[in-house]
């Protein structure tokens, strides 16, 4: 999932300090699990606003905010609330801000949060980042670890000097991603393919942006 | 006689290092050279070492050039992608530079500009890659270049790693990937690197022990504490704290250059590189008291 955190709402309130009727908008999805855009975090927007004096006109989660139809589609019902209002507060990632600036061009859309990584969660509202999207999975070659993600500095064929301990030059709460498919392939009887593997550099150009799947075309 | 020649003549070589300072008075660097010009069979020129930006390792090696003293290129992949890498790779070698030591380089955390994007388009065993590809007249790309290279190039290598397996294995692939000779990351136990070089001596490499001057006890102990894969044993420590403050450095000396004369003497391994750190006037000295002036 998408994981998101909270803008400092100190400065949220500055750069919205202009606008008076606010709509919120959350999403069902990554940010409710994040605590960063469902029904709680909503109320606590609205309770911040209205104790800054502002109004708030309607609240609403989207199923799923990075849709733009769907959002869409679940907004008219809300169309008061949205007539009323001049600025729209995203409750949800750099997706689902966007989908609102689409759906809305002539309102006033700002984030209230800072879209970080594409993580696992490990424990209720705790996330790792393990894929960082790169377009070129190079997972079937590397123990099912990604050291474009787990390694700082991206290394395909480490580990480089750094190795403390098992632990990662630049901190010792992260394992060295190397020392972990090290071991994860020993495990699975490829220590020998470890040894001889030398991975190529990275096709950088599959990860160019903006991307854009058209998997309808593809399925044809 | 070039270093390569030197070094694959079989001759035990000494090389040591300078580090390019931040801003454009060079004149600690120019002296530095002077002083090892003629002693040390080859200088290695630091790139932005530990991530903190100075001069440029190219136009360090360019002054050794200059001043008669043959230079070792240290290329790290932080800083510059592959165009970049390359480019900079031909130009230094039209520069007079001919030899090169491949390193993915200290992330950009650990110096003074932490915001900067660290590039790490390729790493060590992929630039080793390249510049044989640069060798071989192509480019990464494998485009046909107007003129080959002819580096003579390396890496690096710590044999106290821990754990050592993932490391060797990345050895091995530094091998397969081209590199000819290797300076190793500081090294103080000698029977444990007898070990080391148990499976280096497999290789067709050649193979510098890296040593770093202890200046004092309290050096030894941040050694063992902040630098990953350096381990100054008890006794050295015991050895600075038995000799005192005031001769704690002319002790450190003493261990290195016995470490050299045994590393020499009992041929374990193809020469040394002397990491000074800020003590370069102190190369000479050493190399003296071992035996090599
Ligand atoms: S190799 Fe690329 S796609 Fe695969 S897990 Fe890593 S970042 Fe994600
Ligand atoms: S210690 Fe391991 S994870 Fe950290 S930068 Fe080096 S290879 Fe990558």
């Amino acid at each position: 999932m998408i994981i998101t955190e909270k803008k400092d709402r100190a400065k949220l309130l500055e750069t919205v300090k202009d606008y008076k009727s606010f709509f919120l908008l959350g999403c069902s999805e990554c940010a409710t699990l994040c605590g960063t855009g469902g029904e709680p975090e909503l109320k606590e927007m609205k309770e911040l606003l209205e104790a800054n004096g502002k109004t708030v006109t309607g609240t609403f989660v989207a199923k799923t905010g990075c849709q733009v139809l769907g959002t869409k589609v679940e907004l008219k019902g809300h169309k008061e609330a949205l007539e009323a209002t001049d600025c729209i507060i995203v409750m949800s990632c750099g997706a689902g801000t966007q989908s609102a600036v689409e759906i809305f061009p002539q309102i006033a859309v700002y984030p209230a949060n800072n879209s970080a990584f594409l993580g696992n969660m490990t424990r209720l509202q705790m996330f790792d980042e393990r894929c960082s999207l790169c377009g070129d999975c190079i997972l079937d070659q590397t123990g099912g670890i990604c050291p474009v993600t787990a390694c700082p500095k991206g290394i395909l064929n480490g580990p480089c000097g750094g190795t403390n301990d098992g632990n990662c030059e630049i901190s010792p709460d992260i394992k060295c991603a190397w020392v972990r498919i090290y071991e994860r392939m020993g495990k699975l009887g490829k220590t020998v393919e470890f040894k001889e593997m030398v991975l190529e550099p990275k096709r950088w150009s599959a990860s160019i942006k903006p991307r854009r799947v058209n998997a309808r075309e593809e399925k044809k | 006689m070039s270093f390569r020649e030197t070094l694959e003549s079989g001759k035990f070589v000494v090389t040591a290092e300078v580090g390019p300072p931040k801003g454009t008075d060079i004149k600690q660097m120019t002296h530095d050279m002077e002083l090892l010009k003629g002693k040390v069979d080859a200088l290695n020129v630091t790139d932005n070492q530990s991530a903190v930006m100075r001069i440029c390792s190219i136009a360090g090696c360019k002054l050794l050039v200059e001043h008669g003293i043959e230079p070792i290129l240290q290329m790290t992949c932080r800083d510059r992608n592959r165009i970049g890498l390359q480019s900079d790779l031909l130009g230094a070698y039209v520069l007079g530079i001919k030899n090169v030591l491949c390193m993915t380089g200290d992330h950009v955390l650990a110096g003074d500009h932490k915001d900067a994007k660290p590039v790490y388009d390729l790493e060590s065993v992929q630039l080793l890659k390249t510049v044989d590809g640069l060798n071989h007249g192509r480019d990464l790309a494998g485009n046909e270049m107007q003129g080959a290279t002819d580096f003579y190039f390396g890496a690096v290598v710590t044999p106290e790693a821990n754990p050592l397996e993932p490391q060797l294995a990345k050895f091995h692939k530094k091998i397969k990937a081209g590199a000819k000779f290797f300076q190793t990351q500081a090294i103080y136990d000698i029977e444990k690197f007898k070990g080391f070089m148990q499976v280096a001596r497999e290789y067709p490499v050649k193979v510098l022990a890296g040593l770093v001057i202890l200046k004092s006890v309290g050096m030894a102990n941040f050694l063992n504490k902040n630098v990953p894969g350096i381990r100054v044993p008890q006794e050295f420590i015991d050895e600075l704290k038995a000799a005192g403050k005031e001769k704690a450095l002319e002790t450190g000396m003493d261990i290195a250059a016995r470490h050299i004369r045994q590393l020499k003497e009992e041929n374990i391994c193809d020469g040394v590189h002397i990491m000074a750190i800020g003590m370069e006037d102190k190369v000479p000295v050493i190399m003296q008291k071992a035996g090599l002036l």
